[in-house]
């Protein structure tokens, strides 16, 4: 049992080598309380993955047990304002017991196993926060495309018909979790009703080597045992199976197809037969294709709507703000303190919100904002906030979203930099889009000279070109002469007299018109 | 689990004999293929025995062996000449069967001997067999050598092996486990055990971490520390093994050992393989003179037949089948070796079989001199020991690398270098700086997202994408930060993992990093197709690979955007694995592209993650500073030349490598004009390199080259050149037609008296200024009406014929 081991592992770390005392009750307690919380707990997912054991752990402790040991807690971080310290949630609320001036005596010790426990405790912040941390009581905000996900995949089973229904939304937004949890219930639910469970198959394409080894994927969860060796291709014999009722299979197969717009090939052919797939009488299978391009079936399958078999469509809709600041929210909801300011948060969700809408950027941000709070923790630790505010947020938004063009062109070398002028006054008067190497070597020259710089050679010009083509401020085209290359500008020539504005040479530079 | 064919022994409590009395290590070859036959010889030696075939027992008491009596005591003046030692004796149990014939009485003279100033100072002696620290050494044994001073390896030196529950090595019978190779007390296990059991037994812990469960292993009590013995040293390369292949004493009197090293398969080039056992090791055709001070006491390392019989041998016992070379990596074996003639002799067993110093004094009964060959100078021969073992002299070597190391000529080491060629040696491009100058933040962010990642007992999978410009130090930085965690995780301070470090320029296709992560994963070699099913396996929570499953992976891929295919896709799977619940793995990928992400497919970018770091190009005083560290104690450059060159670097691409290179190349300058003037001690203050040199290598790394033939262009080329800028500058117009060129050419030659040249010679100048691209003109059938058009800027023109000595006429036209 998973909640087992991380108990005693995070005792261990609380407990260096005399404070058995403090840490023995609180792991026993724990062992008390997870399998009751197993127990109880409907979603048998929940257990599948370590990483919020030590959660569940301590979300089921106040309603089980006596205060004692948990307000003890409450009373040492209350006091030690070194680490973060948590503010409590209202309904821990629980009288100061006796238990905590018991435990006065060992002052040190428990100083000890404060400062110790403070990285644990940042650890199981960072875990929540992690894109891999799957939430342990279902999935907020996605409530209405699982259910429909669901419906769509129950009446098949029902029915013992095929289908197919194509997932799309942009990256970020919880397709592929979503899908994992229908997945679970659709097997919970047919345990429950008695149905026969349908079997499970998830692909990611991206794994495949050749995109026909899916067909002989498939064909190995239905024969189990048959090896395959006929002369047939996967594929013809998946067709053969569906079109005969005696040869089709009893159990239904749920077919998870992640990415799938890497099955695109240039005939199209394995899309379609993958979709044809479902098509036969006596086919079984349930097919979920995932992917970002919402008219992926309207494109390279035209010829599924005359068949009357254009799959369904669900889409994942970019999250709002609210919806990002609820799901932040939920998951932090494990830990019986809070980590954030309600504002910082709310700032967050909505940089991201704007944005993108993508969840892997909001969780991103969110722990880098934890670990700007930690820095700072180290700084000074004699600071009063225990709480991850605006100040932190707004700092590893603006590292996460901020342009890094006008920094990057401030610490350019100088004729770099020089480069830029003359690219930008070049595509300043005229409305040309490009212009070629050569052209550009002449007016970068023409700016050497007026500032009496000495110029550099050729060679050496075009690998500066190279170089900052390199770092994305412009494009090089291809010629086979180096004088012939397009040249166009990648970024706005406006950052660049907003970076030079201050500097007197470039501002000279800049001013060039003639050339 | 190929483990349970493993050679399993029993250890016997009483760890004070020599011998320890261990049941049979079966030679049980790991392989998969063969059938791993359980070992019935395991026996339950009774403690205590002493080994029968060892009469002499010197590891263990070794410090006050001087009172040790041997039993066989042959009258002392028996030259040892009628048997002499068989030199291949391979793995022998020493001591060996000459023990015997060694006396007391003539071993305490030894000592004394050792003592004494020799007689003869210029000759070395060699021995047979040496009495040193109480351990008796002879040719063919094997011992440990210690590996630093300052190691822990002499600090405490527990012959006998603890309980790996108790913690105390009583004098019960302790048995072994296969898989950890701990020793158990029988009454220790849960559930005890009456006698050791038959075939292989894996103890309780390591079971349970087979089955998968977590189970803590007993801690030692408070204030003992867990002490290794000498062959857990061995075997995690805190102490080495070796042969002695000769002993000798060096005229100042310290005695000194050839020795051939063993390496520890973790040390070879392929690494740890499934099939090595826990107690094998290689031997090497890695030669190496040590002081004897050096030597531990004596391991035994046996053939394969051997190891098999040895029923009652000790802890210190090893499996060696195999030899590695060194240098090209490869494994023989031994049998085949041997069966081979002895061409391949080794050096060090020379100076036996030279008969004549057999027949030395007889008093000196199994020492004999001899002279020096006269090629060998012996004071190169006194420095000559291996740079890596302990010595006696100052305590302590530099480096952790064992073996491999290139030897560098006498001649070479003879010479006394000048400050000038230092210089140019550190500034080489290859050389490792013994530090990092100003990346110091950079390196603390990645050690500390490094350690954020691997420090806690669950590795959360992240992603680092490290870009800048090149030649501003991403790689060399990363590399440092795995060093300095890799010394942490010596020290203890760190858990293990695991380090993959691959470049995309030296993969074949982008596919082929799968082929490579999992064979440095596993150690073996599958397709790339083979290696991304069992790659996704992994990090998705199914079977895992390898050994070390559950270590960190910390993946560090140079070249980031070389793996970009068509879709993507290897991109893709490699960012998407560390999102992936306990994947335990971390990226960091550099590139040179600081849009890389927003090159990529949104949901590759988006699985990237949003740490980002940037090395900018160095400014002028970075450059100053990483050119003077390096430059470090070597007075060789004047401080401004240092600080010329870093600003002109700076100021076209802040390029560290640009720097170091014209540093060195203005080294190169002043060295040669330095050796020009001869001998310089009239003038010491121009040894150093100053801003001409600098200048000069900037000429030469910055010109154009193009300049350089336009100067030395033929005397009509250089007319044609300049009267082609003056005809554009004239009409103003990109190109003229070559008839009018010609006519200007002729006419000022006219002017001037110059030999006036045929027009068809104009026009294969012409073709031959077009082939070198000085000029750019049509194809030739034109003939004169073909349109000619200057390459490059006039002002070049300009720049490079200003001053021409041989036509001083043309300078007016420019």
């Amino acid at each position: 049992m998973p909640t087992l081991r991380s108990a005693t592992a995070s005792a261990s770390t609380a407990g260096t080598a005399s404070p058995t005392a403090i840490a023995t009750p609180r792991s026993a307690k724990r062992r008390l309380t997870s399998p009751r919380r197993a127990a109880g707990s409907p979603d048998a997912s929940q257990f599948t993955s370590p990483h919020k054991s030590p959660n569940v752990g301590i979300v089921g402790t106040p309603k089980l047990l006596s205060a004692s040991p948990r307000s003890s807690r409450k009373r040492l971080y209350g006091d030690f304002v070194a680490a973060e310290k948590p503010k409590w949630n209202p309904r821990g609320k629980s009288p100061e017991s006796h238990f905590s001036r018991a435990q006065s005596s060992d002052w040190d010790l428990t100083k000890e196993f404060i400062c110790s426990a403070d990285p644990a405790q940042m650890q199981v912040v960072k875990e929540a926060l992690h894109v891999a941390t799957v939430p342990s009581c279902g999935l907020v905000c996605r409530d209405d495309e699982q259910s429909r996900v669901l419906e769509f995949c129950k009446g098949c089973v029902e029915q013992e018909r095929s289908g197919s229904l194509y997932v799309c939304g942009c990256p970020g937004t919880g397709k592929t979790l979503s899908i994992n949890k229908v997945k679970e219930s659709v097997a919970r639910w047919a345990d429950e009703t008695g149905m026969e469970t349908p079997d499970a198959l998830s692909i990611n394409c991206t794994s495949l080597a050749k995109t026909h080894e899916i067909f002989s994927k498939i064909l190995a969860k239905f024969q189990t045992r048959k090896k395959a060796t006929c002369k047939l291709s996967p594929l013809q014999q998946l067709q053969t199976m569906f079109s005969h009722k005696e040869s089709a299979p009893r159990r239904m197969l749920l077919v998870v197809v992640d990415e799938m717009d890497y099955l695109i090939t240039r005939d199209r052919a394995v899309l379609h037969d993958l979709f044809m797939l479902t098509t036969y009488q006596f086919s079984r299978c349930i097919l979920i294709g995932i992917a970002n391009a919402i008219d992926l079936a309207d494109r390279f399958l035209p010829k599924l709507e005359s068949l009357n078999c254009k799959p369904l469509v669900v889409t994942f809709r970019a999250y709002s703000k609210d919806q990002i600041s609820d799901i932040i929210k939920h998951r932090l909801k494990v830990l019986e303190y809070d980590v954030f300011e309600p504002l910082a948060l709310e700032f967050c969700a909505r940089k991201v919100a704007a944005a993108s809408g993508d969840m892997r950027k909001a969780l991103g941000v969110c722990r880098s904002a934890v670990e700007v709070f930690e820095a700072r923790l180290q700084e000074s630790s004699d600071q009063e906030f225990g709480l991850v505010t605006f100040d932190h947020m707004d700092i590893a938004l603006s590292k996460a979203f901020k342009s890094p063009v006008v920094d990057s062109i401030l610490c350019l070398p100088q004729h770099q930099q020089m480069v830029l002028c003359a690219l930008a006054n070049t595509f300043h008067h005229c409305k040309k889009k490009a212009t070629t190497l050569g052209e550009l070597n002449k007016s970068y020259i023409e700016i050497c000279r007026s500032t009496q710089v000495p110029a550099v050679g050729m060679l050496e010009f075009s690998n500066m070109c190279m170089v900052l083509s390199d770092q994305g401020f412009m494009k090089l085209g291809q010629s086979k002469e180096d004088k012939l290359r397009r040249v166009m500008l990648q970024i706005d020539s406006s950052d660049i007299t907003f970076a030079f504005k201050g500097n007197r040479f470039f501002q000279k530079c800049l001013e060039q018109q003639k050339f | 689990m190929d483990l349970s064919a493993t050679p399993s022994r029993s250890k016997s409590g009483l760890r004070s004999s020599p011998r320890k009395p261990v049941a049979a290590p079966a030679v049980a070859q790991m392989d998969l293929s063969t059938p791993s036959k359980p070992t019935p010889r395991r026996k339950p030696k009774a403690p205590p025995v002493a080994a029968p075939m060892s009469p002499v027992t010197p590891s263990s008491v070794r410090r006050s062996s001087r009172l040790l009596e041997t039993p066989t005591k042959v009258t002392s003046e028996t030259p040892v000449k009628p048997t002499p030692t068989p030199k291949r004796k391979r793995a022998a149990p020493s001591p060996s069967p000459k023990t015997p014939t060694q006396s007391e009485p003539k071993r305490q003279r030894q000592r004394q001997r050792q003592r004494q100033q020799p007689k003869k100072p210029k000759k070395r002696a060699y021995y047979r067999k040496v009495v040193y620290d109480g351990g008796e050494f002879a040719a063919g044994d094997d011992v440990y050598v210690k590996r630093r001073d300052g190691a822990e390896s002499d600090a405490e030196d527990p012959e006998a092996e603890e309980c790996r529950v108790c913690f105390r090595a009583g004098a019960a019978v302790m048995v072994e486990c296969d898989v950890c190779l701990g020793g158990f007390h029988l009454r220790c296990v849960r559930p005890p055990l009456r006698r050791v059991p038959e075939g292989d037994w894996a103890c309780p812990y390591c079971e349970a971490e087979r089955a998968g469960k977590a189970i803590e292993r007993p801690k030692p009590p408070e204030g003992k520390r867990i002490v290794r013995t000498a062959k857990e040293k061995l075997l995690s390369s805190d102490l080495w093994a070796a042969r002695i292949e000769s002993l000798w004493r060096e005229p100042d009197g310290i005695f000194w050992a050839k020795v051939r090293w063993y390496i520890i398969p973790e040390e070879t080039a392929a690494g740890r393989q499934p099939h090595n056992l826990r107690r094998e090791l290689y031997r090497t055709n890695d030669l190496a003179d040590i002081e004897m001070e050096t030597i531990l006491r004596h391991c035994y390392v046996m053939s394969p037949k051997e190891f098999k019989d040895a029923s009652d041998q000790g802890d210190d016992v090893f499996y060696c089948e195999y030899e590695y070379d060194i240098h090209w990596h490869n494994f023989k074996r031994l049998a085949d070796i041997d069966d081979e003639p002895e061409t391949k002799e080794d050096p060090g067993d020379e100076p036996y079989n030279a008969g004549n110093d057999y027949v030395s004094d007889s008093d000196e009964d199994s020492e004999y001199d001899e002279e020096e060959e006269p090629t060998k100078c012996s004071s190169a021969r006194t420095h000559q020991s291996h740079a890596l073992a302990a010595n006696l002299r100052k305590g302590r070597t530099y480096g952790l690398q064992k073996i491999g190391i290139r030897k560098i000529p006498e001649h070479v080491r003879c010479h006394q270098k000048t400050n000038l060629e230092k210089a140019k040696a550190t500034l080489l491009l290859a050389t490792l700086p013994k530090s990092l100058p100003c990346r110091d933040k950079e390196m603390e962010e990645i050690s500390a997202f490094v350690k954020d990642a691997i420090c806690n007992d669950q590795c959360l999978g992240r992603c680092l994408y490290i870009h800048g410009v090149p030649g501003t130090g991403k790689t060399m930085s990363v590399l440092a930060v795995m060093r300095r965690l890799r010394s942490e995780l010596d020290s203890g301070n760190l858990r293990p993992y695991s380090f993959i470090e691959i470049n995309g320029l030296k993969l074949a296709s982008p596919e082929n990093i799968y082929k490579v992560i999992y064979e440095q994963l596993s150690g073996h070699r599958v397709g790339w197709k083979k290696a991304l099913h069992y790659l996704t396996e992994h990090f998705s929570g199914g079977t895992k690979i390898g050994k070390q499953a559950n270590q960190p992976i910390i993946l560090l891929i140079d070249e980031l955007d070389l793996l970009l295919t068509r879709n993507q896709s290897v991109l893709y799977n490699i960012l998407d694995w560390p999102t992936r619940p306990n994947s335990n793995l971390v990226v960091i990928g550099i590139a040179n592209t600081m849009d890389l992400p927003e090159k990529l497919l949104p949901r590759i970018s988006s699985r990237m993650g949003i740490q980002r770091l940037c090395f900018g190009p160095y400014n002028y005083r970075q450059l100053q500073e990483i050119i003077t560290s390096r430059l470090k104690g070597i007075d060789a450059f004047e401080d401004q030349a240092i600080e010329f060159a870093s600003r002109k670097v700076a100021a076209m691409s802040g390029d560290a490598r640009r720097a170091l290179e014209i540093c060195r190349r203005a080294a190169e300058f002043a060295d040669y004009r330095v050796k020009q003037s001869g001998h310089t001690s009239v003038n010491r203050g121009k040894n150093v390199v100053c801003m001409g040199d600098i200048e000069a290598a900037i000429q030469e790394v910055f010109q154009a080259p193009h300049i350089q033939v336009m100067k030395n262009c033929p005397k009509f080329g250089k007319i044609i050149l300049v009267a082609m800028v003056h005809e554009l500058y004239r009409s103003g117009l990109g190109e003229v037609m070559f008839d009018k060129l010609a006519a200007t050419v002729l006419s000022w030659c006219h002017v001037n008296r110059e030999l006036l040249p045929g027009y068809d010679t104009l026009l294969k100048i012409c073709c031959k200024l077009g082939e070198g691209k000085i000029i750019l003109c049509e194809e030739g059938t034109k003939h004169k009406l073909q349109k000619l058009q200057l390459n490059y800027p006039s002002d070049d023109v300009t720049f490079a014929l200003k001053e021409s000595p041989d036509i001083p006429w043309l300078s007016k036209y420019l």
